[in-house]
């Protein structure tokens, strides 16, 4: 090591060696010169810094995230389940016979499976349609509930 | 695993009409069951709507003649009539229309008139009786020939009665499919080959809620009231369209809504109107396989749970 760096022959630029002298240049250029190559260096530090701290924020909060959502999805709490079964259970199990709805009415379907459950539906067109599917594959959700009222 | 179910919900006969049918049948899958569903009820108001000039119903109560070809629901509505009236003993008459109109009920209702507000102004209660005309005794069909008889004056109501028998004449047609239900403005016809119990719930006149749910396989359930289709008629007084026979005018019995079950929705549909038209004290001997009682106080009962 100390022979290469006798003989200038290391890879890493020594930042600390004074510049060298070029023919034609005084005590002030050379001044200058070292101050501008500080103010690069120091530049570089601080934005290798800054990148560090910003992909060390950027996978901390994917962690974070990452975490939060396999916890909960491990817990049994998906949330887009409980929604489309609210959604299901709003649409599909109960309609009265004394509903006034206003336009040409509204249409659904649902099916039953195993695995998951979705929902999807319109109100513009009138029509709708729901499926729900229960974890088992045995278990399925009965017909539909009716309503009746006075009419 | 549960088979699909198909389901639409759509304005008809003046209130609300569902169908919901699981696996495929006769009539194809599900989805093709209910847009057939839909199709028929929808083309029966148009048919069957005394409220529109040119409906066969209108054309049939126009005729001066005394017998007359009619189609074969026309046949069976007119059945359904003759039917009722005897079961009853008249307390059911559906050939009252022309003291229908004359209360104040001769084209669609708007708004019901408030429950409370109406019973507050009411006339004292008292259990509806027969007519002494008796239109309904008049009538003569003839399913085979597609005739129908009756003295030129007698009209035929579709009202409630129709809406049963259409939910009868549907579930007839959707039988062959795991599970149906059909609601016709409340009249409920419900089955199906899978013989899957389905819950039936009963809701309140006042405010909505279910008073009671009833759970089966296949069974035929209406609701009668005073609650929805009434209105102040010209001198001020509450209406309705349940109207006493004995008087012509709407029957104030003390009672507000009745729910019956039975094997068919037409049958129901009887039970319910006779058990409201007979008050509190005749109204459970009309529900022999079950229903629910609503009093004026709000109270109720339920039989057959």
């Amino acid at each position: 090591m100390e022979s290469d760096d006798l003989m200038g022959a290391t890879m890493q630029p020594n930042h600390n060696a004074p510049p060298r002298q070029r023919p034609g240049e005084g005590p002030r250029q050379l001044g200058g010169r070292t101050l501008a190559r500080q103010k690069l260096i120091a530049m570089r530090r601080r934005a290798r810094r800054i990148r560090r701290l910003v992909a060390g924020l950027a996978a901390a909060t994917f962690a974070a995230a990452f975490l939060t959502v396999y916890v909960q999805l491990a817990s049994g709490h998906d949330p887009a389940l409980s929604a489309a079964a609210k959604r299901s259970s709003t649409s599909g199990s109960s309609t009265s016979a004394t509903h006034q709805s206003s336009a040409s009415g509204r249409e659904s379907s649902s099916s039953s499976a195993s695995g998951r459950e979705s929902s999807s539906s319109s109100a513009g067109g009138g029509e709708s349609s729901t499926s729900s599917q229960s974890g088992g594959g045995e278990s399925s959700s009965g017909p539909s509930a009716v309503t009746t009222a006075q009419s | 695993m549960a088979e699909p179910e198909a389901a639409a919900t759509f304005d008809c006969f003046g209130g609300s009409c569902a169908v919901f049918v699981s696996g495929a049948g006769e009539t194809g899958p599900a989805r093709a069951a209910v847009a057939m569903a839909r199709r028929r009820l929808q083309g029966w108001h148009a048919r069957f709507s005394r409220f529109l000039p040119g409906s066969e119903l209108s054309l049939v109560n126009g005729n001066p003649a005394a017998k007359l070809r009619v189609s074969p629901l026309m046949a069976r509505l007119a059945q359904a009539v003759q039917m009722a009236g005897s079961l009853t003993g008249g307390l059911v008459d559906a050939t009252l229309i022309d003291q229908i109109e004359t209360a104040g009920y001769a084209g669609e209702l708007r708004e019901p008139l408030e429950l409370a507000r109406a019973l507050e102004r009411a006339p004292a209660r008292r259990p509806a009786a027969a007519s002494r005309s008796a239109g309904w005794r008049h009538i003569a069909v003839d399913a085979a020939a597609g005739t129908l008889e009756r003295p030129p004056g007698v009209k035929l109501d579709s009202g409630g009665l129709g809406k049963g028998l259409f939910a009868d004449v549907l579930g007839e047609a959707l039988a062959g499919h795991g599970a149906f239900a059909i609601s016709c403005g409340g009249d409920v016809a419900l089955g199906g080959a899978a013989g899957l119990a389905r819950a039936i719930n009963v809701e309140s006149p006042f405010d909505g809620s279910i008073l009671h749910t009833f759970e089966r396989r296949r069974t035929g359930v209406a609701t009668s009231g005073i609650g929805r289709r009434s209105w102040l008629d010209r001198s001020g007084r509450p209406a309705h369209h349940l109207l006493n026979p004995a008087t012509g005018r709407p029957a104030f019995t003390g009672l507000v809504q009745v729910t019956a079950l039975a094997p068919s929705a037409l049958l129901a549909e009887v039970y319910a109107k006779a058990a409201i038209l007979s008050g509190p004290h005749g109204a459970s001997a009309w529900l022999p396989y079950g229903g629910v009682i609503v009093r004026e106080d709000g109270s109720h009962d339920v039989l057959g749970r």
